[in-house]
């Protein structure tokens, strides 16, 4: 509630327009993160063709405000899409297990670019125009995003926090066990996909409106399904703050990252990939969890003095050297 | 090759009926044919008249039918209360709200004694309380009938004979039982009557006692030295 306040508050401090660039990206990117999230930190289920949506969103909302509608509309076109592709997505691919869906998803993501990249309405693989006839306003652009970030986060604690979400939890632990239990994975896993693509389909539409020019390259790309899985990762899988934690990382530092590694930048997130998955599974929200606990336990253990042999052990000294 | 052949039987309401056989007799594969976990080739399964042969297995949930794991299943990540929660959820009541979810949760881990172990992780138990906790969720889903897979496999004796208190007051809930087991002890003194599998096909059918003193059963399924000095079989 407090970091959306200041976020609201921030344009009264008079920040530069690259400023306001940065966090409205970051914004769009926390979007994604969350939508993500649910499917593949929530339920388990791990798709690497997020792009599928974004990109869709992306377009169903230049097409729009192309066609004259407010771009708003726009937006709610761009969810249905979205939603509609996750659906058409999800139906077949939700019967594969595991790896099998994530590699799977691997290949809906290029064929659609391939298919973007050919289909002539929208100019092919040399990208397609926006034009709005209202002038330009950045800082609309920026509430838009920032409104909608946080409702995608009130979205994904309520899920987390539902029914519903104790059912995902489940299918993410053992899926024939939930399903014995009365819950339906298949059910399941399509509605919190589509969930998940409705939100990224609006991110997309954000970026589509905001950059006035999209071309499946971008908005279709693989990396773009990376960045978009590396985020929740980076910040804790599975946790309601992890991918806001994680899209601000990345936000803040993908540009720089981008501009300052030109050739090496994917080599330096592939490496993040691999130390956080060694070493802290659960992000930064693990690490600090675990700070915290560490934090507690040292206290506690100054304030009384405690019983644990193993304590008192490591403070005579006894256990520390091993 | 069939793992099953003209196996049929009902179970009447409000009964416990016990299924033993030795390893390989097909008391696994019945339990998935009847669950919906495999489809069978041919026959028919039924529940209160209506076919529901080939029904997934959350399907037969909602029409009363639930089951455990000869290998629990626990959500491990998730707490005890959580795992059941999920079945009070999803189960055939199909509870909403949270609260009366939890509560129902709660009452249901009394029953099996695992309420003081609610807020643990489902990993922190032990294999007897996690056999307990697998009974807790099949419990919490409601059913009208319930399929016991070994519950009382690998537990030491006095996990057992706690599990089969539990088993008593199951029965004098009056459900309708389909009970599993290799543990005879258990299985003879619950039952109200015992079906013998062998190779797939029924070898006899009858009362505890009338089972015990097949000639048949006692040779395929106990080897010919008596039951009464070797009750682990």
């Amino acid at each position: 509630m407090l970091l959306f306040g200041l976020l609201l508050l921030l344009p009264l401090t008079n920040p530069s327009a690259n400023t306001v660039r940065l966090l409205l990206t970051t914004a769009v990117w926390i979007i994604t993160s969350i939508g993500w999230n649910l499917l593949g930190g929530l339920t388990g289920q791990v798709s690497f063709g997020f792009a599928v949506f974004y990109g869709l969103g992306a377009y169903a909302t230049a097409l729009m405000i192309n066609a004259g509608r407010s771009p708003y509309f726009a937006f709610l076109g761009g969810i249905a899409v979205a939603v509609l592709a996750s659906f058409l997505v999800g139906l077949p691919t939700f019967r594969l297990r595991g790896p099998y869906f994530a590699i799977a998803t691997i290949g809906v993501g290029e064929a659609t670019r391939v298919i973007m990249n050919n289909l002539d309405i929208t100019g092919g693989a040399s990208g397609y125009r926006i034009v709005e006839h209202t002038p330009f306003r950045q800082l609309e652009h920026y509430y838009s995003a920032v409104i909608i970030a946080a409702i995608a986060l009130a979205i994904s604690a309520l899920v987390f926090h539902s029914k519903f979400g104790l059912a995902l939890r489940a299918i993410k632990q053992d899926q024939e066990a939930a399903a014995d239990l009365g819950v339906n994975p298949y059910l399941s896993k399509l509605w919190v996909h589509a969930i998940a693509a409705g939100l990224t389909g609006v991110a997309g539409g954000l970026y589509a409106r905001y950059h006035a020019f999209i071309y499946p390259g971008d908005v279709f790309a693989f990396q773009t399904s990376i960045y978009i899985l590396l985020m929740p990762v980076i910040g804790g899988i599975g946790t309601v703050w992890g991918p806001v934690l994680g899209g601000v990382i990345f936000g803040m530092v993908e540009e720089e990252l981008t501009v300052h590694f030109q050739n090496t930048h994917l080599l330096l997130y592939g490496l993040l990939l691999i130390l956080i998955i060694l070493f802290e599974p659960d992000g930064l929200v693990g690490l600090l969890r675990r700070l915290s606990k560490k934090l507690k336990s040292r206290r506690s253990r100054e304030d009384s003095g405690s019983n644990d042999p193993e304590q008192i052990l490591r403070r005579r000294g006894g256990v520390e050297g091993r | 090759m069939a793992a099953l052949k003209d196996v049929s039987f009902d179970i009447p309401e409000k009964h416990i009926c016990g299924f033993i056989g030795p390893n390989g007799a097909g008391k696994t594969t019945l339990f998935n044919v009847i669950t919906g976990t495999f489809r069978p080739s041919g026959g028919r399964v039924k529940l209160r008249g209506r076919d529901v042969t080939g029904m997934s297995p959350s399907a037969l949930v909602k029409r009363g039918m639930a089951r455990t794991h000869q290998i629990v299943r626990p959500f491990k990540g998730m707490t005890v209360l959580e795992n059941v929660q999920v079945a009070v959820h999803y189960g055939r009541r199909a509870v909403n709200r949270t609260a009366a979810a939890r509560e129902h949760a709660m009452d249901t881990l009394q029953l099996v004694g695992l309420d003081h172990k609610a807020n643990l992780l489902a990993s922190a138990l032990s294999l007897g309380e996690q056999k307990r906790l697998e009974v807790a969720r099949a419990l919490a889903t409601a059913p009208e009938l319930l399929l016991l897979d070994e519950i009382c496999g690998g537990l030491t004796g006095a996990e057992t004979r706690s599990m089969m208190d539990l088993l008593h007051r199951i029965r004098e809930s009056g459900a309708t039982l389909m009970y599993v087991e290799h543990e005879m002890k258990a299985i003879m003194s619950v039952c109200d009557r015992i079906t013998v599998l062998n190779f797939g096909q029924k070898l006899a059918e009858g009362k505890p006692e009338e089972i015990q003193n097949d000639e048949a059963v006692i040779e395929a399924y106990l080897g010919k030295s008596s039951f009464r000095s070797t009750p682990r079989a």
